[in-house]
């Protein structure tokens, strides 16, 4: 019966596009906008995202080494340090690496080291980790290790830098789930209004025998093209807005970081579509029933 | 075809619009409703198409406990039944001749049935020449018309009429009430609420009084 009047329900549909064709207008322009902001605020959670990362991927452990470690003690450290989970990345920083980072570092100032005979900077490693919340624990782990005669790794400044991350994450979530209820809130509002513009037609199909999902069938798939096209449109002009806003963002700081891959952003192309089409769906679903006479 | 035991119902603001309704309307009958202003005519007829159920008793139409109908169950119902509405509830933005084949497509009738059905009923009523206007631009009499048209389209075993002579002159009335008997004759049931005097006068039809709820007075070929 459903797949049946497959064609009659889009016909329906379709003319009732064209019989109320403002009303439709007005209500796809309202929903694409309500999805503008929404994809809008995704966008900057992305790209904010994109930031603490890199700003929490600063964070380091440097361990430096005694200068009496012989060459094995210094191969089972690395072994020791590399079987540590949770580490991204460790590097090997020599005595005369230091020293020439250090002179390079003075720049015209290193004469200065021509003063000191022996070169006193201690060799190091330069451990990388993976999640920055575990880096008191790891250096706690390090210290412990022979040969290594300090552990630094800002403690102050990560604690804070963490703290900083995690409220903002919090907020930026908060945020979103408050606007993506609201979107679903008012989106179901407005196709609701559509709904109710033809209540009479819908208390007479049910009054002359008309089941209930025949009755729904043209408004659910009205409801669904409303959604989908509000959707395609707020997406479109997103992607382009946002492409032409970073290249103006990219000219006046070029360091920022920025979401510039095409393919990371097509889950928000994506969440945006689903959620227009899902809630104009539903919301046509429901707001058909509420003046079903049965 | 239709019976009632005991039935009462109370709208939710406490208001008691039947009061122990037994009745009994066998297959073929013509009945009117009569009663004043808020007397339950139209109480009465909703409960018959399961517009709402009985807050106690029982309403049996064709066999069917209506208040005991699955609400999947209630189209099919309703498919046995025409409704002329006492405010008409045609859809104004929908030509004439789409307000009847829109309710033969939602109970499944094939496009040339509908073509069928639409010019018979149509001619039967006499506004096949305006089949293709708007409603709103049909007479009083004439929306009366297309909603006996759209009620008897799919040939059902009852008519509730709720006063489908109501504001007409006495011509279009009686020209209505013969459209009606036409109908009748061909062994529908019908039911008409009506405030008509004149038409119940003439009809000699069964009279079934309602006051204030209660069915006072029910006489085979009765007056107003
Ligand atoms: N949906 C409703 N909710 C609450 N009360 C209602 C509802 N429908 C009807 N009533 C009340 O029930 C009583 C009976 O109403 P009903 O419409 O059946 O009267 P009626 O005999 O058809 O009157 P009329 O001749 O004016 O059409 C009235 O007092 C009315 O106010
Ligand atoms: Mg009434």
């Amino acid at each position: 019966m459903i797949f049946e009047n497959m064609g009659f329900y889009f016909r329906e549909a379709l003319l009732s596009f064209r019989r109320s064709t403002l009303m439709s207008i007005a209500a796809i322009l309202s929903i694409t906008t309500i999805l503008l902001i929404v994809g809008f605020f995704l966008l900057i959670s992305v790209n904010l995202n994109l930031f603490l990362e890199n700003l929490e991927s600063q964070l380091e452990i440097i361990v430096y080494l005694e200068d009496n470690i012989s060459q094995a003690e210094l191969s089972t450290l690395t072994n020791n340090l590399n079987s540590i989970t949770g580490i991204k990345e460790v590097k090997f920083v020599s005595k005369e690496e230091a020293y020439q980072r250090l002179s390079k570092d003075l720049g015209e100032l290193k004469d200065i080291l021509s003063a000191i005979e022996k070169n006193p900077l201690p060799a190091s490693f330069e451990i990388q980790i993976k999640d920055p919340k575990t880096i008191e624990q790891i250096a706690n782990q390090v210290t412990k290790f022979i040969k290594v005669e300090e552990v630094e790794y800002g403690r102050e400044i990560a604690e804070r830098l963490l703290n900083f991350t995690y409220i903002f994450r919090r907020a930026g979530m908060l945020i979103l789930a408050l606007l993506v209820f609201s979107s679903i809130l008012i989106i179901s509002n407005i196709i609701k209004i559509t709904v109710y513009a033809r209540r009479n037609e819908i208390e007479i199909m049910s009054l002359v025998g008309a089941t209930s999902w025949f009755v729904k069938s043209p408004f659910i798939i009205e409801g669904f093209l409303q959604g989908f096209i509000s959707s395609v449109l707020s997406t479109i002009i997103l992607y382009n807005f946002y492409f032409f806003a970073i290249n103006k963002v990219h000219q006046a700081i070029p360091f920022l970081p920025l979401v510039v891959d095409k393919v990371d952003l097509l889950p928000i192309g994506i969440a945006i579509v689903l959620l227009g089409s899902l809630v104009g769906v539903l919301g046509s679903m429901f707001s058909v029933g509420k003046y079903l006479n049965v | 075809m239709i019976r009632m035991f005991h039935v009462d119902k109370n709208y939710p603001n406490k208001i008691q619009a039947l009061r122990d309704i037994n009745i009994h309307i066998k297959k073929g009958e013509f009945v009117f409703l009569v009663g004043a202003t808020g007397a339950g005519k139209s109480t009465f007829l909703k409960l018959i198409y399961r517009g709402i159920v009985p807050t106690k008793g029982q309403v049996i139409v064709d066999g069917i406990n209506i208040a005991r109908l699955k609400p999947g169950y209630i189209p099919y119902l309703r498919r046995n039944i025409g409704i002329v509405f006492q405010d008409f509830k045609l859809l104004y933005d929908r030509m004439v001749c789409e307000n009847i084949s829109f309710g033969l497509k939602a109970v499944g009738a094939t496009n040339f049935e509908i073509r069928q059905q639409v010019k018979k009923v149509l001619n039967l009523v006499g506004l096949e020449n305006k089949r293709k206007i708007k409603p709103h631009l049909l007479s009083g009499g004439e929306q009366q018309k297309l909603c006996i048209a759209r009620a008897i389209a799919n040939e059902p075993l009852i008519l509730l009429t709720d006063e489908p002579t109501g504001n007409l002159d006495p011509y279009t009335s009686w020209e209505i009430m013969k459209l009606l008997f036409h109908i009748n004759i061909r062994g529908t049931t019908i039911i008409m609420a009506s405030h008509d005097k004149l038409m119940v006068d003439k009809a000699k039809k069964r009279v079934v009084r309602l006051e204030r709820g209660r069915i006072i007075e029910d006489t085979q070929r009765g007056i107003y």
